[in-house]
């Protein structure tokens, strides 16, 4: 499939690069909202600085049918969804296949954009549908023996400390299922300054840019 | 004076008659037909060309009461659910102000321990708030796979604490009450003991690939 559309491979300074570490950002703008656009700018250049390749896929442009719950995708062919011929099976292989997965994502409602959600739907095929006990909570047990770590940048239009609270809760609960090594969160108001995204992004997100520089190394 | 509505949005992508959501929604509905409740279902995988998103809308507008019964995916709301939940909003933004329409959401997960769903029901909450709408409480169930789709009846007392908390917060519904916490801790109560849940899920997960033809292949990793 011709995916030239919705997705980038960051073009990185040869010189600097260190083709260690690989980095996937799924990014969640809803149709119609840029606001996301200056923050991914900013995301970007400091993923640049790590000489990680980061494989950008735009949402909302991309083919991608939503999860139908019927669990083929862990009896049927285990480990693939049954739809094919979208770019779910893409996403998810770049998904596994990074050391750092990044959601740029509006918080909605506490929550991913649906876009976002469309494509975490679709990764129930990277864990196995057995069970492991984790603090006395059942989860799922892996399929693989490493995951990515997982960064959540969240837009909000509006200072909100409940959706807040609930979008960290939410991904501290999908690093949990998604075996994800390290985990950061940044929320960010819409329309701040480069500058300031800039330092937020940098700070929050230091756990998981630190381990990727150090892979890179 | 008409007849009060609810609307149910079955938020499971699977097809109708076979959803845990559409169990557990169609079960409250039907108490709340019994008080004298007009009802109607619509099912996400069924609003999704515009004819069919309006009349979701339309119906939500006019609606004394608003449920959504759904499934859980990964730590929150299904795609489908959150892409209406994001439309609904939108349109009630631009909607002179009519009158309240309130709203529960009830969300059943695949694991045996109903506290998955919390993230989910604070989603739902926060959604009540964006849309106008009046936020009467959040149901969260575990165990949600062991209902098979089956009307809830038929489990007979498998969900006898499941039903009884439905029951509870049909009537504070009818009665104009938020939902009573003793109808979430019935909730809790309802389905099978954690370990007989996941020997039983393992179990069915390895009849399945049997069936299939896949029972070595479960633990592939063709992404790798």
């Amino acid at each position: 499939m011709d995916d030239r559309r919705y997705v980038t491979d960051v073009v990185v300074d040869p010189g600097a690069m260190r083709p260690g570490s690989r980095t996937v950002v799924l990014n969640g703008a809803l149709k119609g909202d840029e606001a996301l656009a200056p923050v991914e700018d900013e995301l970007l250049a400091l993923l640049r600085e790590t000489g990680t390749l980061v494989r950008d896929f735009q949402l909302r442009d991309v083919p991608l049918a939503y999860c139908q719950g019927c669990f083929e995708c862990w009896i049927n062919t285990p480990g693939l969804c049954k739809t094919d011929g979208d770019a779910g099976r893409r996403i998810t292989g770049a998904m596994i296949g990074s050391d750092l997965m990044v959601l740029l994502t509006p918080i909605t409602f506490g929550g991913y954009s649906s876009e976002i959600k469309k494509a975490m739907d679709r990764s129930i095929c990277m864990v196995s549908p057995f069970f492991r006990r984790v603090g006395g909570e059942v989860h799922h047990r892996r399929r693989y023996r490493r995951y990515p770590a997982l960064a959540a940048v969240g837009v909000l239009h509006e200072p909100d400390e409940e959706q807040e609270r609930i979008f960290r809760t939410l991904v501290e609960r999908n690093a949990l299922n998604l075996y994800s090594p390290a985990t950061a969160v940044c929320v960010l108001p819409a329309g701040a300054p480069s500058p300031v995204v800039r330092d937020r992004l940098a700070t929050s997100l230091e756990p998981v840019l630190g381990r990727l520089a150090g892979r890179a190394a | 004076m008409s007849a009060r509505r609810a609307v149910l949005l079955v938020g499971s992508a699977r097809p109708r008659g076979t959803g845990n959501s559409e169990a557990l929604g169609s079960y409250l509905l039907a108490r709340l037909a019994e008080g004298s409740m007009n009802t109607e279902v619509f099912h996400v995988g069924r609003c999704l060309r515009p004819e069919k998103e309006r009349l979701l809308l339309e119906a939500v507008d006019g609606a004394d009461l608003f449920v959504l019964s759904t499934p859980l995916y990964v730590d929150a709301l299904p795609y489908l659910v959150t892409r209406f939940a994001e439309r609904i909003a939108a349109h009630r933004a631009e909607q002179p102000e009519g009158s309240a329409v309130r709203f529960l959401a009830l969300v059943n997960c695949g694991f045996p321990e109903w506290e998955h769903t919390r993230t989910a029901l604070d989603i739902c909450r926060v959604f009540a708030r964006e849309a106008g709408f009046e936020w009467t409480g959040g149901l969260g169930l575990g165990g949600g796979e062991a209902i098979g789709g089956r009307p809830l009846k038929e489990l007979g007392g498998q969900t006898r604490y499941l039903r009884r908390g439905l029951d509870l917060a049909a009537e504070a519904l009818l009665a104009g009450r938020v939902v009573p916490e003793e109808a979430q801790a019935l909730l809790a109560r309802s389905g099978i003991p954690s370990r007989l849940y996941t020997a039983l899920g393992t179990i069915g997960w390895l009849k399945a690939a049997r069936r299939h033809g896949t029972l070595r292949r479960l633990g592939d990793r063709p992404l790798q």
